[in-house]
């Protein structure tokens, strides 16, 4: 690994979230088992792996949906704090988004998108509704400001939920594969706006089964498998040299040639 | 046969009093049912251990004991214990939201329970509080979806508030009753009294089921 951190340091950015020999455990199920990480200001980081390998966990304990049992998780240069309130302004400041897209099915797509600002931040109505439509001008949806969700299709579902998460200003967003429930003709639409985003600078910590965009958009890639990162590094290297074994074997599953 | 209706015209403001009563028990009883039942579903599903204990056992208890014995033992009981004595509208009032509130906070119970995880996780994702999840989010959505059951307590209360004539309250039955004896004509009488409760009860299960048909894709998620 120590190949790789060369190569990834040499943009000089400083890291935004560190994991610490993190764990997680349900029940006697170990989730996590020793994960140590760290993803730096201004990357995309794609994290791979097969299912059940805790990719998704991870992402819930980063914003404190989960509570760690073991090691720690550095948020900004500070562990995750412990309590509701304390957890909330953390959360703030991370995007999420979820492979069910989970719209609010009782709201239109801009008061999805403006909820969060207005009840949580405070914000003005009149601010939180300018900030929704460029928003929704961003994901290519300013038509679709008064649809509910019922009337949109999952790819254009899948960027209100995008714009919901960024209406809150995050400073890192964390998609659970994005594009998993959606129709084939409609993914691309989703990952686009993803490419922008990453395009802006923003900090991505992506769960995708779309090799094509972990190798194209990401700067760094990290395998999982059974709780751990078994292997990481540059897309090229990942893709072209894995050295794991189960690196193999999974993106010879995932139809990647090695 | 012969059918006279007479006695129902010359009694009419009598039978509309008692009408009056019969409604007022019912919207007062669903409104004080709802909110009771409301509380008791929410404080059931995130309220304290302890709490959803206790509150369970009321609402087990209340569903085992039928509608007549709550209204009798409110009624006759209940002001020996606590010494003083209720207004007969006032017991069945009691009686009567307690039993549907029972029901309502199952049904609400249920709403809450049924919308999934995700939609929590998303708003906390968001940073929103417990309350702020809850009141935005979640209570919308169960609502919508419980319009249905809900029409349907509606119904029910109407129906049960009939029972308060066994304490003399003065509603459309219990009034029914009386200008029947007097006139003799209980066919035509209790006839008329089956299509009140028909005219009354239809249109809020109708409007209810149309209401639901029109907002249940809000409560879809
Ligand atoms: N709430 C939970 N309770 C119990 N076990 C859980 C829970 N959440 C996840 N797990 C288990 O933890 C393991 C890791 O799950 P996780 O969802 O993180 O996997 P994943 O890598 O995201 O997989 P996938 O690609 O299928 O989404 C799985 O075996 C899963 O069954
Ligand atoms: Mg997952």
């Amino acid at each position: 690994m120590s190949r790789m951190d060369h190569q990834r340091n040499a943009i000089g950015k400083p890291p935004i979230v560190t994991y610490n020999n993190v764990e997680k455990c349900y029940g006697d199920f170990t989730a996590l088992n020793g994960v140590t990480a760290e993803v730096n200001r201004g990357e995309v980081v794609c994290l791979i792996g097969p299912s059940g390998s805790g990719k998704s966990t991870l992402l819930r304990c980063t914003n404190a949906l989960e509570q760690i049992n073991g090691g720690e998780i550095i948020f900004d240069g500070a562990p995750l704090p412990k309590g509701e309130n304390n957890v909330r302004l953390v959360r703030r400041r991370m995007g999420m988004v979820f492979q069910s897209f989970e719209l609010f099915p009782h709201m239109t797509a801009i008061e999805n998108i403006n909820c969060a600002p207005v009840t949580v931040l405070g914000m003005p109505k009149r601010e939180a509704e300018e900030l929704s439509y460029s928003l929704l001008k961003k994901v290519g949806l300013v038509e679709k400001a008064h649809s509910y969700p019922s009337m949109l299709s999952g790819g254009q579902q899948q960027r209100i939920a995008i714009a919901r998460a960024l209406a809150m200003g995050p400073e890192v967003m964390l998609f659970d594969e994005p594009t998993s429930a959606l129709d084939p003709e409609t993914v691309g639409e989703v990952l686009s706006v993803m490419s922008d985003l990453a395009g802006e600078g923003m900090t991505m910590i992506v769960v995708t089964h779309e090799m094509s965009f972990a190798r194209r958009v990401s700067d760094w890639i990290m395998v999982f498998d059974k709780g751990r990162v078994i292997e990481e590094g540059r897309p090229d290297n990942i893709f072209k040299h894995p050295t794991e074994g189960r690196t193999k074997e999974f993106l010879r599953h995932v139809g990647v040639e090695v | 046969m012969e059918f006279d209706f007479s006695p129902i015209f010359e009694n009419w403001r009598y039978l509309r009093d008692g009408l009056l009563i019969t409604i007022s028990l019912s919207v007062l009883s669903i409104i004080a049912a709802s909110i009771l039942g409301g509380a008791i579903g929410l404080a059931r599903v995130y309220g304290p251990r302890w709490l959803a204990g206790v509150l369970a056992f009321y609402v087990d208890s209340a569903r085992s004991i039928p509608a007549l014995v709550v209204l009798i033992w409110m009624y006759f009981a209940f002001p020996l214990m606590v010494g003083i004595s209720l207004p007969p509208f006032w017991a069945a009032f009691i009686a009567l939201s307690a039993y549907i509130a029972a029901y309502i906070s199952e049904i609400v119970r249920g709403g809450v329970l049924s919308i999934r995880s995700g939609q929590t996780r998303a708003a906390k994702a968001l940073g929103m509080s417990q309350n702020q999840t809850i009141l935005k989010i979640i209570l919308p959505q169960a609502v919508v979806r419980i319009l249905p059951q809900y029409g349907n307590m509606l119904s029910i209360t109407v129906k049960n508030s009939a029972i308060c004539s066994v304490i003399a309250v003065p509603d459309y039955l219990q009034n029914s009753g009386i200008v029947a004896a007097q006139t003799y004509r209980p066919l035509e009488i209790y006839t008329v009294a089956l299509i009140v409760y028909i005219a009354m009860i239809l249109p809020l299960t109708r409007s209810t089921d149309w209401l639901y048909s029109r907002l249940s894709h809000l409560g879809r998620s």
